[in-house]
C-alpha cells in the first residue's frame, strides 16, 4: 500500500486536470470520464517509467502512444470520435515547467551582463527549448497513433473489419 | 503588347461565364444559366436535379465549415464530407484552407456540371461536441440513408449546441492547473496560488473574447494576469517551489489543439493547412510568453 499511495495521487491528480481540460474542450458531458480515465492512467504509466529511471522523452512517448490506443478501443465503446478524449487526456503530459524555463533563459539573454555572468545560461536555454518541442511532437505522435498504425481507416470501419 | 492581348482575351472569354453564374456558383450550378448550356431546349427538366447538387454542396459546405470551427483536422473533414456524399452518390472534392473552405460536388448518377462553393472559416475553436455529433450525423447519413431534408434540420440543431456553462469552465480550468502544479511537484500551497491564478486569467480571457478584441489580445491579457498573481508566490514565497506554480498556472493557454491538428495534417499531407496551424499555435505560444515576460519584467527579472 505504501508503494502505490503515489501512483494512487498520481492517477487521482492527472484525473482532474483531463476533465478540467476535456471541459475547456467542451467534450459532451458522458464522454468527460472517460477523457479522466485516460489521462489518469496514461500519466501514471509515465510517471512509474520515469520513477524506473527511463527519459522524459521515451517514458512521454510510450504513454501518449498507449493514450492513443486506448482511446481507439474506448471511442468503439462510447460512440465518439477517439480525439474528444485523447487530446484532453495527452494534455496531461504537456511539458510546462520545461516550457517556462526556456522562456526564461530566453528573457535572461536579453541582458547581455546576465548571459554573461552564467556560461551555461545559452546551452541551458536550448536543452529546455529542444526538449519542449520535442515532448509537444511526441503527443502529437501519441494522438494519433491510430491513424498511423491503422493506415487512416476509421476508428468505425476497423472494429467491422476485426468482428 | 502580347500581355495586354492575353489579358483582353482572358477577360473576354470570363465575363459571359461570370454573368451567368449565380452569387455564390464558381462554375455551373443552374444549367439553365451557363452560357454554353443555354442553347439547349432540354433545360426546365435539368433544373430541379442540378439544385440538388447545389443543396448538396451548400449542405456539405454547412458540415465543413462547422468541424473547422470547431477544431477538427484536414483529414476528419475529408472523411465525413465524403461518407455522406458517398451515401447520396455524389463526389466531392475538398480545398480546405486555413482561412475558408471550397467543396466541388459531382452527380455521379447523371451527366451534369458540377456545383463548386466557397465559405470562409471566421475563427478556429475547440468544440468537441459539434465534432462528436457530426461524426454521428455522418455515420447515420451512411447507414440509415438519411435524406437532405433531414440532415439539414439536424445541423441546424447541432450548430445550436451549447457549451459548458461558464462557472464549470471555470473551476475545471482552475482545478486543473493546480493539479498540474502538484504533479509538477509543488505543495498545496503552490496548487491553491495556481488554481486562483488560472481561475482569474481564464475569467479575463472571457471578458476580453467577450468585448470582440483581437484574440492574441486576449492571450496577452490572460497570461499577464495569471503570472501576475502567480508571480505573488514568488515574491512572497507561499509555497516551497513557486517555480512550479509559474509553469503550471498558464498551461490552460497553450494551443494544445492547433498544435496537435498541425502535427496530425502534416503526418496526413495536409501540408498548408499544417503550416498555417503550426504558425498559429506558435503565435499564440509566444503571445502567451509576451504576457508572462510583461509581468516577470514588472515585478523584477532578479526575483524569479
Amino acid at each position: 500500500m505504501e508503494l502505490l499511495l503515489p501512483f494512487l495521487r498520481d492517477i487521482a491528480l492527472a484525473f482532474v486536470v483531463a476533465v478540467g481540460f476535456a471541459i475547456l474542450f467542451q467534450t459532451p458531458r458522458r464522454v468527460l470520464w472517460v477523457a479522466g480515465v485516460l489521462g489518469g492512467l496514461g500519466h501514471c504509466l509515465r510517471f512509474a517509467m520515469v520513477s524506473q529511471g527511463f527519459g522524459p522523452i521515451p517514458s512521454t512517448l510510450a504513454a501518449a502512444v498507449a493514450i492513443g490506443l486506448a482511446g481507439i478501443f474506448a471511442s468503439h465503446r462510447v460512440h465518439t470520435p477517439p480525439v474528444v478524449f485523447t487530446m484532453p487526456a495527452c494534455i496531461t503530459m504537456i511539458p510546462g515547467l520545461f516550457a517556462y524555463r526556456a522562456m526564461l533563459g530566453c528573457i535572461r539573454i536579453t541582458d547581455l551582463e546576465m548571459a554573461k555572468q552564467d556560461p551555461h545560461l545559452v546551452a541551458q536555454t536550448a536543452h529546455y527549448f529542444v526538449l519542449t518541442a520535442s515532448l509537444l511532437f511526441t503527443l502529437a505522435i501519441g494522438i494519433c497513433s491510430g491513424a498511423l498504425l491503422f493506415r487512416k481507416r476509421s476508428t468505425k470501419s476497423l472494429f467491422r473489419r476485426i468482428f | 503588347m502580347f500581355f495586354v492581348a492575353v489579358a483582353s482575351g482572358i477577360r473576354d472569354r470570363w465575363v459571359p461565364e461570370r454573368r451567368g453564374g449565380g452569387i455564390g456558383v464558381v462554375r455551373g450550378g443552374w444549367a439553365g444559366q451557363s452560357p454554353r448550356v443555354s442553347a439547349d431546349h432540354t433545360l426546365p427538366s435539368e433544373i430541379p436535379a442540378s439544385a440538388t447538387t447545389c443543396r448538396v454542396a451548400d449542405l456539405l459546405l454547412d458540415i465543413g465549415t462547422s468541424m473547422l470551427i470547431s477544431g477538427a483536422h484536414s483529414g476528419r473533414v475529408h472523411r465525413n464530407i465524403d461518407r455522406v456524399a458517398a451515401a447520396w452518390g455524389f463526389q466531392a472534392d475538398l480545398f480546405i484552407t486555413f482561412t475558408g473552405m471550397m467543396v466541388s460536388v459531382r452527380n455521379l448518377q447523371r451527366d451534369e456540371q458540377p456545383v463548386a462553393r466557397f465559405r470562409k472559416v471566421p475563427i478556429h475553436g475547440v468544440h468537441f461536441g459539434i465534432i462528436t455529433a457530426i461524426s454521428l450525423l455522418t455515420w447515420k447519413v451512411a447507414e440509415e440513408t438519411l435524406d437532405v431534408a433531414t440532415v439539414e434540420r439536424e445541423m441546424e440543431r447541432i450548430r445550436k449546441i451549447p457549451h459548458h456553462p461558464r462557472w464549470a469552465i471555470l473551476l475545471g480550468i482552475g482545478a486543473a492547473c493546480g493539479c498540474l502544479c502538484l504533479l509538477l511537484g509543488g505543495d498545496w500551497k503552490n496548487g491553491v496560488v495556481a488554481f486562483v491564478a488560472a481561475l482569474t486569467g481564464m475569467f479575463v480571457r472571457q471578458e476580453v473574447m467577450r468585448l470582440k478584441y483581437n484574440p492574441m489580445i486576449g492571450f496577452i491579457a490572460a497570461s499577464f494576469t495569471t503570472s501576475v498573481i502567480a508571480g505573488m508566490d514568488v515574491l512572497h514565497h507561499f509555497g516551497a517551489s513557486p517555480e512550479k506554480t509559474l509553469a503550471s498556472s498558464v498551461l490552460y493557454l497553450v494551443p494544445g489543439v492547433p498544435l496537435i491538428n498541425c502535427a496530425i495534417d502534416l503526418i496526413e499531407g495536409h501540408i498548408p493547412t499544417g503550416i498555417a496551424r503550426g504558425v498559429f499555435g506558435g503565435f499564440v505560444l509566444l503571445c502567451i510568453a509576451v504576457g508572462m515576460t510583461l509581468s516577470i519584467l514588472l515585478l523584477g527579472i532578479h526575483n524569479f
